[in-house]
This record gives structure tokens, sequence and C-alpha cells, in this order.
């Protein structure tokens, strides 16, 4: 899935795997979140390697509406604000059965609440969208999650 | 109807002022008690400012019951009093009414009885984890019902908030306080939500839910909650609310995402449930009636609430059940319709 070239692709994943690779239950902790710096010194201690990893805590800390709003501009996003979470769109989404990280109601759900760590974990995902529009058949509020999986993949392609 | 003894309605909220005023526009003499010193109930106490699901001003709906048993010559309004005994048989029971602040009692004489002793607001200190009571601008629904009234929310300070939670279920549905579901203040947050946002339209409002029961045709509520006026909500429970010098931090989980939060805000609002008041445990012990695990009022069959299950004591309102206003209204008129039928019976 990465738009990288291949090489630098390859370091990245080997970069992944080896940072806080000795955490226990380390799959559960997204790399983002560990913070492994090569050197560090602290009051003249020398606290290089294991003693100086921190994992930053998942809390949510604020809600940021910008990327909503955005979206709500976009013809095919215009009614994202009616979207109560009831996951039809899901249910019925041929692509969410064969990929588990494309779930259109997730996606509709962290980008009205603004939860960055997860739109950015999950953004790549929405271009997996065929657009074949069973979801908004099935939605009872009309709020076409077809048309914001596209609204975001132009939002995204524009780098917002 | 002449020459019987009149009906005594105990409590003057939506469902007794609704039995007395169906009484009186039939013709039955009314006694009607209140312990509080004025008419209206929990939507007076409370200074409800409207109801759900229209917005219709509780002066609307309540103010025409209220002038009729006040101007009508049938009902006799004694407010400030209790009921403090009940003893005889149907169509001649023998009530001892005493007054709270002069302590003088007199014995009167009734044909039957409507107990519509109503509720309580769940008090939220009771469940720390809220803060209510030790936090500022942790307040209640009830309380900013009122500040509604007023047509002006501020934070303790005087400041307009700009960014409101509302915690739903608090004092319901939990094992802890009350199991219970209150009914209502779903609907009634809602309700307070849409009119904040009309006050304050740049404030940013988050519900805190963990069903959205707005039921019925209060359903359009939420939807337009949504739909009109950009509320935003979070499905999840809040654990705890600390107070940060200046702020409110709100400790929950978005259920939806997996994801715990600590957000803060200006203004903590709690959607305080609904439990049976020292006035319904007094009616229950002093009129003998039954009552269910809770503390409500048990009618004989669950789905008839008139129905006390003792000769001539009928039930209404929200000391059988939680309830709307409407629910309660129409409650008083039907426990006032088994009065009238029994009259005519008593009569022939």
């Amino acid at each position: 899935m990465r738009k990288t070239h291949e090489g630098d692709a390859r370091v990245s994943e080997k970069e992944e795997k080896e940072k806080g690779r000795f955490i226990f239950e380390r799959g559960y902790i997204d790399s983002e979140r560990i913070i492994e710096p090569e050197k560090l010194e602290l009051g003249g201690v020398d606290m290089s390697g294991r003693w100086g990893t921190l994992v930053l805590p998942r809390t949510i800390e604020q809600f940021d509406h910008t990327l909503f709003e955005e979206v709500k501009k976009l013809p095919g996003g215009k009614n994202i604000h009616r979207c109560w979470q009831c996951g039809n769109c899901t249910a019925v989404c041929p692509v969410a059965h064969a990929h588990p990280e494309f779930n259109p109601r997730y996606l509709i759900h962290i980008t009205k609440m603004g939860y960055k760590t997860e739109i950015k974990k999950f953004k790549e995902y929405v271009y997996l969208c065929s657009g074949c529009g069973r979801c908004s058949v099935a939605c009872p509020r009309d709020v076409d999650p077809k048309g914001v999986m596209s609204a975001l993949s132009i939002l995204f392609q524009r780098g917002v | 109807m002449i020459g019987l003894n009149p009906v005594l309605v105990v409590g003057a909220g939506p469902a007794g002022l609704s039995a007395a005023c169906d009484l009186s526009q039939a013709g039955v003499r009314v006694l009607l008690v209140e312990r509080r010193e004025e008419l209206g109930g929990a939507p007076a106490r409370w200074k409800y400012h409207t109801l759900a699901p229209d917005f219709v001003p509780v002066s609307r709906v309540l103010g025409p019951l209220i002038e009729q048993v006040t101007k009508s010559e049938l009902v006799e309004v004694k407010k400030g009093c209790v009921v403090e005994s009940f003893r005889g048989s149907v169509g001649d029971f023998e009530v001892r009414i005493t007054e709270l602040k002069t302590r003088r009692s007199e014995t009167r004489r009734v044909s039957c009885v409507v107990v519509a002793t109503g509720f309580e607001h769940f008090d939220a200190r009771v469940d720390p984890r809220y803060g209510y009571g030790r936090v500022p601008d942790v307040i209640g629904i009830n309380e900013l019902e009122a500040m509604l009234s007023q047509g002006r929310v501020v934070k303790r300070d005087g400041s307009a908030p700009k960014r409101i939670a509302f915690v739903f279920c608090v004092g319901s549905r939990d094992r802890s306080t009350n199991p219970w579901c209150c009914t209502v203040c779903c609907g009634v947050s809602i309700k307070q939500a849409i009119e904040l946002k009309r006050i304050l339209p740049d404030s940013q409002i988050y519900m805190i839910y963990m069903d959205v029961r707005t039921t019925g045709l209060w359903e359009k509520l939420y939807w337009d909650s949504m739909e009109k006026f950009g509320i935003n909500y979070i499905r999840g429970r809040v654990g705890e609310v600390y107070h940060t010098g200046q702020k409110l931090l709100v400790k929950g989980e978005d259920t939806l995402v997996r994801g715990p939060f600590e957000a803060l805000f200006d203004m903590v609002v709690l959607a305080v449930g609904m439990e049976p008041g020292e006035g319904t445990r007094q009616a229950a012990s002093i009129f003998g009636l039954n009552t269910n695990e809770y503390g409500f009022l048990l009618p004989r069959t669950p789905n008839i609430h008139y129905d006390s299950g003792r000769e001539g004591v009928y039930l209404a309102g929200s000391c059988v059940a939680p309830m709307s206003v409407e629910e309660a209204i129409s409650d008083g008129s039907a426990a006032a319709m088994q009065c009238v039928k029994l009259m005519k019976v008593m009569r022939a």
C-alpha cells in the first residue's frame, strides 16, 4: 500500500520492526507512539538504549472537526453529519468483507471527531472503496458513505 | 356530585393537577393537598423552561390546569400540607391533614383518593465520579432547565460556556445507583442542547451517551440535533470528572473507536434520572400501598397504572414509574375517571 519507492519502504518497515522490539505484546502499540531516541543523556547519565524508550498514551485529548467541515463542503460528503454509527454501510460493503482495515462506518466516525492518529493509520484504505454504492442504498439516514469516501480521497490527495 | 364526600388528590404536579382539574369539570368536589407552597410539582419547583419534544413552554401546558383548580369552587387547595393518617372504607375514608408550618391538623372525610406524589431528580452527589457538588460548573439538567428559563446560561464565574458535555444516564441504568431507565432524560437533554445552541450558536456540544432513548415522536429531537444543530454524539460513559483550575477534564471512552479520551470542557451537564421521593415513600405507608423493588408504587396489574389494588385508592403519574409530563397528565385523567365511575356507583 505504501506509495514510496520500494527501497524506502523496505527501510521504513525494517525500522518499524526494530522500534521497541523488546516491548512485551509489541503488536498492540502503534509505531508512531513509540519514541526511541538513539542517544539520550539525562543529567550527565547516559540513558541510551531501552532506558530511553517512551510509549506515548493513546488517549484522545481533543475533538477536532476541521476535516469534517471540509468533507461537508464537498458534494459527496454533504450529509456526513447525519451519521449515527449504525454500521449498515460496513455490513453491506463487499470490500470490508475482504479487508477489515476498510470500514466506512469507522472512517466516518474518526473524520467527524477528528481522531488524528486513527486517520493517519487508516487514511490510505479510503482508496479501497470501489464505489459500488451498496452502502448508500443501505444507509437509513441518507449519509451516502460512498460519497464520503470519495470526498475523503479527494481531500487526502490535496494533503488536508 | 352533591352529597358525596370529596375526592382527595395527593400532590399537585402534572398528574395531580390533571386529576383535580378533570374531577372538578365533571362536577366532583376535590380536596387537593400539596406539600409545597406552590402548585405545579417538579416543573414548577425546578422552573422547567419548555417541554420536549416541541419546545412548548411549561406555562402553556400547566397554566390552564392551575387556573382551573384555583378558580373552581369545587376544588379546595391545601398548600404546604401533608396527609398524616388514613382509615375507613371506600366512600367514607377519614384522613388527617396537617399543615407543615403550623403543625395544625384537621380531620376530613373523603370518598376516594388519587395518589400523585411524583418523583425526585436523582441527587448526583450520591455518585461521586462526576464531581457534582464539589466541582464548579458540573450541573444537573434540572438546574440547566432553570438557567434556560432565565434565558442566560453561564458558568459560575459569569462567562458563557464554549464547550459543553452532556452526560447521559446519571443515576440511571447503573447497579451502584438506580438500575432503571428514567425514560425522559435523553429527550430532555437533547432538547436542552438545541436550546443552548440557539442561545450560544458558537458553542460546541457533545452528548456522551450509552444509548439514545428518544422514544416515540421524541426521536425527531435526536435527528434534528444532529442534522440541524450540529450536536456531536460520543458513545461511552464518563468515568471521572476533574477540575483543572479553569476547565473540567472529562474522562471516558469513545467505545466506537475503542479510544479513551480525556477532554476539556467548560461545563458538564448531568442527565440526572428520576427516583421515588420521600412523598411517595410516605404515601405508600399511610395509604398501605405496595411498592416495587425500586420504591415506586406498585399497581395491581403492571400495565394499568391507576389501579392500586386497594378499593378507592388510585395511582397517577411518576410515583408509579418514571414518565414524561405528557404521560403524567394522561395518568391523572385516567385516575380521575376511576373516581367518577366509583362515585356514580355510590350515588346509585
